[in-house]
């Protein structure tokens, strides 16, 4: 869109910013202050907002009965969310346990193995896999995996199990992308060095670059626990819906993000504030996951 | 679905909640809204110019939006419970309903008590053995708390003394129940009579005979079956304008002996004398 006219004088001695220039440059620069400001007001607002709403349950309800209370039944205004705490653990657990091995296999395998050709198919599938939408999964979690657990554990299918294996898969994106980028940082020069010694490419990667990229790997993992541990649309149509502890990987529980939407639609009075108790609470977890993994890389620098 | 009733709801009828807008938003019940739904078609094609926004959250989501004023219409499968009771909120029934209790085709048990059926749902009997069936684990099959289609169940089988069995699994809609219980042999579960008979689906499921009586639309009418229970439409105040034709409209012979009789649901006009 430059004319060339507009060029010209640059190339002559250096002349000065123009009034209108300075005063476009000033506007730029408050337009992104601005944008960047509502990102953290609204960060600030919704924190504010959750904590008031669930201010109540710690002063009215008490904030042991609430975060150790071992009963959810919210027809007798019991709202103990251990069993919920319990459950979000497990699937959460399940999920990292069966999605990490996959997620860096494929980091590993997209970083150090896969030639070009193989890595420019792989990797935008691998990526797409971020991009279905979580109720997808659980459609699919529903129709084609439930029969499937159900037979293995006896049951109807839903539970931690089926929860967790959807999970899994739909973690694998963010662990393998942020996986890899840690193996891609590694310098070349290792592995020349490693490769030096004699050493095969097997013992090369398990030996000599992932140990190297490890702060990073286990930065994607903590990110893929933060994606697991908010994750409510699939969840919730596989877990089952139960607010009770652990019976078995095929038998129903509850977590966190399923029960706040369970009962989001007709929840009054001290159910509701324990709904956003338990939304402060995820949010308090999901601040906390942030927080390790900034700690970390200030490690790894 | 709820933010495109609430913004269509926002942005279509220009303030005025008094029910002479265009529009009228009906919310609540999973079990009532294949007959807002239908009656909604006849509705706006013999009105032209008018909308009906339908949309199933569970008749406590209905009950509060109505009495919240976000709704014109809520619908509900139970009665108001006692602290609904002061919202100001009018009752017109629009249809019965009984609820069936389902199993898998496969399973060889056909009929039940309401005593069985009770200790079934509190996790007293647990094997289909102890009544009459295989040696198989119940799967109990349980509605969310949000459903009117549980506080009839609750109300009418399980009574004041016993609690559902908190193991169970819990789906929030008709339709994955019957799913669930069609896939599954050794599950049971409650719907609605009308949903029964496979509409939309390929699957099959069972329906019990509970004290020695079928559920089917004859049993519900005459009041023999006994796990049934009342429709209703709540407006806040009478109804009036747009809300009120709609309530004739679906209490209309054309609805009533159609879409509702359709549906599988008892006319409210023959059942209540």
């Amino acid at each position: 869109m430059t004319p060339p006219d507009g060029v010209k004088p640059s190339t002559g001695e250096l002349q000065m910013v123009s009034r209108q220039t300075q005063i476009k440059e000033g506007l730029l620069a408050t337009l992104f202050f601005l944008c960047a400001f509502v990102a953290v007001l609204a960060v600030a607002l919704i924190f504010a907002f959750v904590g008031f709403k669930a201010s109540p349950i710690v002063r009215e309800y008490g904030i042991s009965k609430f975060l150790l209370g071992t009963e959810w039944v919210s027809s007798d205004e019991k709202f103990g969310i251990l069993p919920l705490m319990q459950g979000s653990f497990i699937v959460t657990l399940g999920a990292l346990v069966l999605g990490t091995p996959l997620a860096v296999g494929t980091a590993v395998f997209l970083s150090e193995i896969a030639t070009p050709m193989i890595r420019k198919i792989v990797r935008p599938a691998v990526e797409l896999l971020a991009g279905i939408p979580s109720v997808v999964y659980g459609f699919f979690g529903v129709i084609v995996l439930r029969p499937i657990v159900g037979q293995i554990t006896g049951g109807v299918g839903f539970g931690p199990a089926s929860a967790a294996i959807i999970l899994a898969i739909m973690i694998v994106p963010t662990i393998a992308a942020l996986s890899e980028d840690a193996l891609g940082s590694i310098p070349m020069g290792i592995r020349e060095a490693s490769f030096a010694m004699g050493a095969t490419q097997w013992q090369t990667i398990y030996k000599v670059v992932v140990p190297a990229a490890k702060i990073g790997i286990v930065d994607a993992i903590i990110l893929g626990m933060g994606r697991a541990v908010g994750e409510t649309m699939a969840v919730l149509m596989l877990v089952g819906g139960a607010p009770v502890f652990f019976h078995g990987m095929g038998g129903p529980m509850a977590t966190l993000t399923s029960q706040i939407v369970m009962d989001m639609g007709y929840s009054t009075g001290t159910h509701r504030t324990a709904l956003f108790g338990m939304a402060a609470l995820l949010f308090l977890i999901s601040m906390g996951l942030v927080l390790a993994v900034r700690l970390m890389s200030r490690l790894r620098d | 679905m709820l933010c495109a009733v609430l913004l269509l709801g926002a942005g279509g009828c220009s303030g005025s909640r008094s029910g002479n807008s265009k529009q009228v938003i009906v919310t609540g019940s999973t079990t009532i809204l294949p007959i807002a739904e239908q009656a909604r078609e006849g509705f706006e094609s013999a009105n032209s110019g008018t909308s009906v926004l339908v949309s199933g959250l569970g008749s406590s989501a209905g009950i509060e939006a109505v009495a919240a004023g976000t709704s014109d219409i809520g619908t509900s499968s139970r009665d108001l419970k006692e602290e609904e009771e002061g919202l100001g909120l009018i009752d017109t029934p629009i249809a019965f309903d009984g609820i069936a209790v389902i199993v898998n085709p496969d399973n060889p048990v056909k009929q039940l008590t309401l005593d069985q059926l009770r200790d079934i749902f509190a996790g007293k009997i647990t094997n289909w053995s102890e009544v009459g069936g295989a040696d198989l684990k119940i799967d109990l099959v349980n509605r969310d708390e949000a459903s009117g289609t549980r506080e009839a169940f609750k109300k009418i089988v399980m009574g004041d003394d016993a609690h559902f069995d908190k193991y169970a699994v819990v789906l929030p809609g008709t339709g994955q129940v019957r799913d669930v219980v069609a896939r599954t042999p050794s599950a049971v579960g409650y719907i609605s009579v009308g949903f029964v008979e496979p509409r939309f689906t390929a699957t099959a499921v069972k329906a019990l005979v509970i004290d020695g009586v079928t559920p089917s639309e004859e049993t519900v009418a005459d009041k023999t079956y006994p796990i049934a229970r009342t429709l209703h439409f709540f407006t806040k105040g009478e109804p009036s304008g747009l809300t009120k034709e709609f309530v004739d409209y679906v209490l209309s012979d054309e609805v009533q002996n159609g879409v509702v009789v359709d549906a599988g649901f008892v006319p409210v006009k023959e059942g209540s004398e």
